[in-house]
């Protein structure tokens, strides 16, 4: 992944601006990209992927893409900043949004979600897994419910992609947002936005395309609808060697080892004294993510003796998501989180675990 | 491909992404075909353009239509650099 960002930054061709070979080159590395997501999601047209620097610029695109003053939406306790701070945004602008409250466990139940759709609903949000609690949530019913209720819906796909299977030939929802550089394990700065055919998304982002140059208005065809300016095709080449390998791989095979992690991880964690787990036990409503506490130690210093003491890295406080620690009832201080990934081994996790008990165990 | 005495066509599509989608579908399906800039005669776009054999209309047309990718526009390349817009 590494040497096709460099061979492609090396390059410097810009996709779709010239018809030399440099602008071919990159071009296809932006098409082959866009190809294996299609691929990798089940998805019919890999022109509705719309590439975006991140999963919060996919998730702005979504939100202020679809509401209108005066439009409702629903969404969760559960969502990162990148969810509800667009939403604050459109309630200003004179939409509204209800939060439906999930669990302790950081779960929503999909019926209290819809039982919040009114008759000005057009979005319903839902976060597919936490990235505080990995609570995975029912999408499947919250989507299929929401279509018959004519309510679009956007699924935050940040941390599943590439990592818990997302089927978009059996998945009916309207937009589904996701980063590259996490589950896809693609170069930071690339993320997509996935857009079903007819969902009528108003760009937040307007210009040059490279197509339709002699019209001052926006192409209306995806993906140059919502894809203008210079795009990271340095990035993208590297997104499109990484979803090869996670193809040859197979999500359901990542996820099928990251959940013997987590139960590894979950069995070892509750037998040290002193260590508290939020989120559900059971790996398989758990995407790759536990969120953690060592009593009367703050999270920062927790994830400080991790490294410092064992060079393991973690990441404690907010998580950018503080409406997830209320949930979870771990705000302010929030807590420690640790993901394994298909690269983790078992040995890593009992270093891990060892680690934590000696650091548990010097309070 | 080359020039030949068979006259040659070329296909405009909207943006730089169908015209990679119908390369790939044009080569699956054993069509020829190549890249070409943009002739600045036809469109003002900056991307790319396909040239194929008018001899392969038809099996270009059956290629791209099961791919819902037919072009925006179809030309005939005359003698001089001329085009004709014809019907694909």
């Amino acid at each position: 992944m590494a040497d096709a960002v460099r061979g492609a930054l090396l390059r410097a061709g810009n996709p779709g601006r010239s018809a030399h070979v440099l602008s071919i080159r990159s071009a296809r590395d932006v098409f082959a990209a866009r190809e294996r997501l299609a691929e990798l999601f089940h998805a019919a047209d890999s022109s509705r992927f719309v590439f975006t620097e991140n999963a919060t610029a996919a998730l702005n695109f979504a939100i202020k893409g679809i509401l209108r003053p005066g439009d409702h939406a629903v969404t969760t306790s559960v969502e990162h900043n990148s969810v509800m701070r667009p939403f604050r945004r459109m309630v200003a602008g004179g939409c509204s949004v209800t939060v439906v409250p999930a669990g302790r466990d950081g779960a929503v139940d999909a019926k209290s979600v819809l039982s919040a759709v009114r008759r000005n609903t057009r979005l319903v949000a839902v976060v597919h897994a936490s990235n505080v609690s990995g609570a995975v949530q029912p999408i499947g019913e919250i989507v299929r419910k929401a279509r018959r209720l004519g309510v679009f819906t956007l699924v935050d796909a940040a941390q599943t992609a590439g990592s818990v299977p997302i089927d978009l030939a059996a998945l009916p929802v309207d937009l589904l947002a996701a980063s590259g550089h996490k589950g896809l394990l693609g170069p930071q700065g690339t993320g997509f936005l996935y857009v079903r055919e007819g969902v009528p998304l108003v760009p937040l982002i307007e210009g040059g395309t490279g197509s339709r140059s002699e019209d001052d208005r926006q192409p209306d065809f995806y993906p140059d609808a919502l894809e203008s300016g210079t795009q990271n095709s340095v990035g993208l080449a590297g997104l499109a060697v990484s979803l090869s390998w996670l193809l040859r791989r197979g999500v359901e095979s990542v996820r099928k080892k990251e959940m013997e992690l987590l139960a590894e991880l979950a069995e070892g964690m509750e037998r040290i004294p002193g260590v508290a787990i939020f989120g559900p036990r059971d790996p398989a409503r758990c995407a790759s993510v536990r969120s953690f506490r060592v009593e009367g130690m703050d999270p920062a210093e927790t994830g400080r003796r991790l490294e410092k003491g064992f060079g393991i890295l973690v990441r404690a406080g907010l998580h950018c998501s503080p409406n997830s620690h209320r949930t979870l009832g771990t705000f302010p201080e929030g807590t420690v989180r640790v993901s394994p990934g298909p690269f983790t081994t078992r040995n890593e996790i009992a270093f891990f675990l060892s680690a934590l008990r000696k650091i548990s165990a010097s309070r | 491909m080359g020039r030949s005495s068979t006259p040659e066509m070329v296909l405009i599509f909207r943006g730089t992404h169908q015209v990679m989608s119908a390369e790939k579908h044009l080569k699956k399906g054993g069509v020829a075909m190549r890249l070409i800039p943009v002739p600045r005669r036809l469109t003002s776009d900056c991307g790319l353009a396909i040239r194929v054999s008018l001899d392969l209309r038809d099996r270009a047309r059956e290629v791209l239509s099961a791919a819902k990718l037919l072009p925006k526009s179809v030309h005939l390349l005359r003698d001089r650099g001329e085009y004709d817009t014809v019907p694909f």
